[in-house]
């Protein structure tokens, strides 16, 4: 199920907050076991049959932890086991097509499984194992109750898109949260601006992205690539920062504070910057659980520059199984090796528009390689980009994309900008009765009309995707 | 003030999550078919342990909800106007306006390989050329009869930097003529014959219509009609000019290009029929059975919506006009709706006319031909159907 859907908004919602607020708030054993009800129905409404795969990985991850807690015999064992159990669920259900794909290119007549990616495995699967792991390593208490940590690993919010909510920032409200009326209505503005980035921007960008990657090469144009580059990187954006927001909003509304996963990542004045503000709950997960693990940056430079490239391969096939993902990954870990090693001394003496320029360059191309459906695509992509165009300079169908979808990328530019904050924060410093008017009524009453919006685009509208379910 | 906000903003949110689908079920749409969208409402999913599993049952009620939500084509309608009025997007509901307002369906971006039109072309004629044999093989004549759709007869009027893919169809009419004229079967392409016609004052075709108008239903009908009579070598009573009057309706037209964007064209054009001075009596019956003798289906008030379908009642599966004038010929005449406005006319000529649209009918189109061996056979099709063996194409 998808938040921006009518079945989550006009049925399962309202049912939920029903159900859940009909019960007095004392009872918070029996408001949780409604929150999982529904957030098993949430998964299972895609497919029941993936209910179970997710079931047993919340049923490895709570046996994993009480067998992995300190002072318990062969916590490492337990600790080493769960993980390979996880992530072996994962590279059966995420990787194996792709393996067998590729070995059956040497190996021929090698039979290639079929084997259909659950949604959202990647992420509650990185959810369990931070679980098992923070328990293993004594920052988080096992839970002896199944319930909660079933709780904690489907909670809907988060479950199929993230962000990757770690045991230790929730684990308190499990057992003990406070919904208020300020959370609810905070959270439910935070839920709506996130649903008018999907359905507004996010939508309308994909539909220009997706016709322009799907050209042939030999009908490129210069204008054409830059243009496709530019509608994915807001796509991509308001895509997954929409869901994010969605999430962290919901969370409000049941008295959970899920930590921000993006931090305005366009405004970055290089690659490093940008990856602590794209994606914060990956980037931190793959920190905490493999890049300090393997020593970090506190080693010699090969051994560093080891732990960043085998930490971005990660992040790379984590997005999917794909060679243009590992060459995304990489990309990305030679950018900030470079940044590290080469020219980010003479980059902070740039101007700053110059970095942002770089920066903003950079992560257009990393888009590419991301959005592309093969390497080689890629390549004449990005070449088609820096005038190897075969259709020349520019063409009509790029005119067309400008006229069509001119709203959405104007409004891009300041919806990808921190003014919101900018905004807030000056009023707030006026203090005056009518800063104080704006401040109290005016996200609320944006808010509702976006909504209304949305609304209407999303009973208009088909076209529905949300990206990061495939991860 | 703080807490009061909240209270009311959470309110309005609440209330707003459990107002759409308390609407739906006490106003959600009562209709079984969304007009201006052209389709059926969704039914309700059916639960089956395949559609379960594979999550299809629950994502179709999402479909459900959509169709069914209480003011839908309202909000459709204010949709559109956002797109199309307010924010001035080139193509809404996949319509684009042109030159002159002049609306055309937007054609998507894309590459078509031509090799494939000698092949269809040559299958498709193949086939006609077994009608033909059939036909001739008791004295009757086959004739296709070729039009441009509206956005062929335009295409100079498509806005230059989109892609009007007229070459596309430059290509599958040259294609198909020489394939009609390799097996010597009679192709009237009437394109040159409306075109040298058009004019500013008095244009053939709709601007917000994917037809003709009556004007140009009139031209290929005496165009046509021009051939038979020389090919039959009989004195035939061909309407002319003068035998017409022409009167446009004062009600408003929804062409089916206008109807994509819920009436809100600016432009504005009337529809015309053809008011015979001294009417040729007939009977007709559809799909066999009888009803009024009327060839326009007028609607009862000046300021209900008219569209196309004034022509004849619109499509049906099976029409016969009788005029019970034995000692002239007999018509039968198919293809799609470009035919309605035409046997308006054609009636008047022949002692009976038959309409046949194989788009609503399982008839072996060579079987009735047989059946009823008419004298003169046409095949009424528009410049992007040549090559579909699909419809009114099926021809065995």
């Amino acid at each position: 199920m998808v938040f921006s859907s009518m079945t989550f908004l006009f049925v399962f919602l309202p049912l939920l907050l029903a159900a859940y607020y009909l019960l007095p708030a004392r009872a918070r054993a029996w408001r949780n076991g409604v929150l999982l009800a529904f957030s098993l129905f949430f998964y299972a409404y895609g497919g029941p049959p993936f209910l179970l795969l997710m079931l047993l990985s919340i049923a490895v991850n709570y046996t994993g932890a009480l067998w992995a807690a300190p002072g318990r015999r062969h916590p490492r064992a337990a600790m080493a086991l769960t993980t390979a159990a996880d992530l072996a669920l994962l590279g059966w259900f995420k990787y194996a097509g792709f393996f067998f794909s590729n070995l059956a290119r040497v190996w021929t007549g090698l039979p290639v499984p079929e084997v259909t990616l659950p949604i959202g495995i990647s992420f509650f699967t990185f959810q369990g194992l931070s679980y098992v792991l923070d328990v293993y390593r004594g920052q988080a208490r096992a839970q002896r109750n199944p319930l909660h940590v079933a709780l904690y690993i489907s909670l809907f919010p988060q479950l199929v898109a993230g962000p990757i909510v770690r045991y230790t920032t929730v684990a308190e409200e499990i057992l003990t949260r406070r919904e208020t009326v300020s959370d609810f209505s905070a959270g439910a503005v935070r839920f709506l601006f996130g649903l008018a980035k999907k359905m507004l921007l996010a939508n309308q960008l994909g539909l220009m992205a997706d016709e322009i990657f799907a050209v042939r090469p030999e009908f490129f144009t210069v204008s054409l690539t830059w243009l496709g580059a530019i509608a994915y990187t807001g796509q991509i954006y308001f895509d997954f920062s929409g869901y994010s927001d969605m999430a962290i909003g919901l969370g409000h509304m049941f008295g959970f504070h899920f930590l921000e996963n993006f931090n305005y990542p366009y405004i970055s004045r290089s690659v490093t910057e940008f990856w602590r503000r794209w994606h914060i709950s990956l980037s931190t997960w793959f920190r905490d659980y493999v890049y300090i693990p393997l020593g970090g940056n506190r080693c010699s430079a090969a051994r560093h520059i080891r732990n960043i490239l085998v930490v971005w391969a990660l992040t790379g096939f984590w997005h999917g199984a794909a060679w243009t993902f590992l060459a995304w990954g990489l990309y990305y870990a030679l950018l900030l090796l470079g940044e590290k090693y080469l020219w980010g001394r003479a980059l902070e003496r740039l101007p700053a528009l110059l970095r942002h320029l770089y920066a903003l360059v950079l992560i257009l191309l990393g888009w590419v390689l991301f959005r592309s459906e093969s390497l080689t695509y890629a390549g004449r992509f990005i070449s088609a980009m820096f005038g190897a165009a075969a259709g020349g300079w520019t063409d009509g169908r790029s005119l067309y994309y400008l006229l069509q979808f001119r709203w959405e990328l104007l409004l891009a530019i300041p919806a990808s900008l921190p003014l919101r904050d900018w905004a807030l924060r000056r009023l707030e410093a006026r203090d005056t009765a009518l800063s104080g008017l704006v401040l109290t009524w005016g996200p609320k009453a944006a808010a509702l009309g976006l909504f209304a919006l949305s609304f209407l685009r999303l009973v208009s509208s088909s076209y529905n995707p949300f990206i990061y379910f495939r991860f | 003030m703080k807490r009061f906000s909240e209270v009311c903003f959470i309110l309005l949110f609440v209330g707003f999550l459990c107002a759409v689908p308390l609407l739906i079920l006490l106003h959600g749409s009562k209709l079984q078919a969304l007009y201006y969208e052209n389709r059926a409402l969704s039914a309700p999913p059916e639960l089956n342990t395949q559609a379960l599993l594979s999550g299809d049952y629950f994502s179709r009620w999402d479909g459900w909800l959509t169709d069914h939500v209480a003011g839908r084509e309202r909000l459709l309608k204010l949709n559109t106007w956002l797109d199309y009025r307010l924010l001035d997007r080139p193509a809404v509901n996949g319509i684009v306006e042109g030159a002159g307002g002049v609306l055309f369906p937007f054609q998507a971006y894309g590459t078509w390989d031509l090799d494939y039109l000698a092949g269809d072309a040559a299958a498709i004629c193949d086939d006609l050329a077994a009608l033909d044999e059939l036909v001739t093989s008791y004295g009757g004549r086959f004739y296709y009869v070729g039009l441009p759709l509206q956005n062929a007869f335009y295409y100079d009027r498509y806005p230059d930097y989109l892609e009007n893919r007229y070459w596309h169809i430059s290509a599958m009419t040259e294609a198909f003529a020489g394939a009609m004229a390799d097996r010597g079967l009679a192709f009237l392409d009437l394109e040159p014959v409306l075109r040298a016609a058009q004019t500013e004052e008095r244009p053939l075709y709709a601007a917000s219509d994917h037809h003709f108008n009556y004007y140009g239903a009139y031209l290929a009908y005496r165009t046509v009609m021009e051939r038979i009579t020389a090919d039959l070598g009989r004195d035939l009573p061909v309407l002319t000019a003068d035998d017409l009057a022409s009167e446009d309706l004062p009600n408003p037209f929804l062409g089916s290009r206008d109807r994509k964007l819920y009436g809100l064209w600016p432009g504005s054009e009337a529809l015309t029929i053809g008011v015979q001075r001294d009417p040729v009596a007939f009977d007709r019956t559809d799909n066999g059975t009888p009803v009024p003798a009327q060839v326009f289906r007028l609607p009862a008030t000046e300021a209900e919506t008219v569209d196309y379908n004034v022509y004849m009642g619109g499509d049906v599966a099976e029409t016969v006009l009788s005029t019970h004038r034995p000692e002239l010929p007999d018509l039968l005449i198919f293809g799609d709706s470009f035919t309605n406005p035409l046997e308006t006319l054609f009636y008047t000529v022949f002692d009976e006319t038959r309409s046949l649209d194989l788009r609503y009918n399982d008839v072996s189109l060579l079987d009735y031909v047989a059946e009823h061996r008419p004298d003169v056979v046409l095949c009424v099709r528009d410049d992007t159907s040549y090559l579909s063996a699909e419809g009114n194409g099926r021809i065995r």
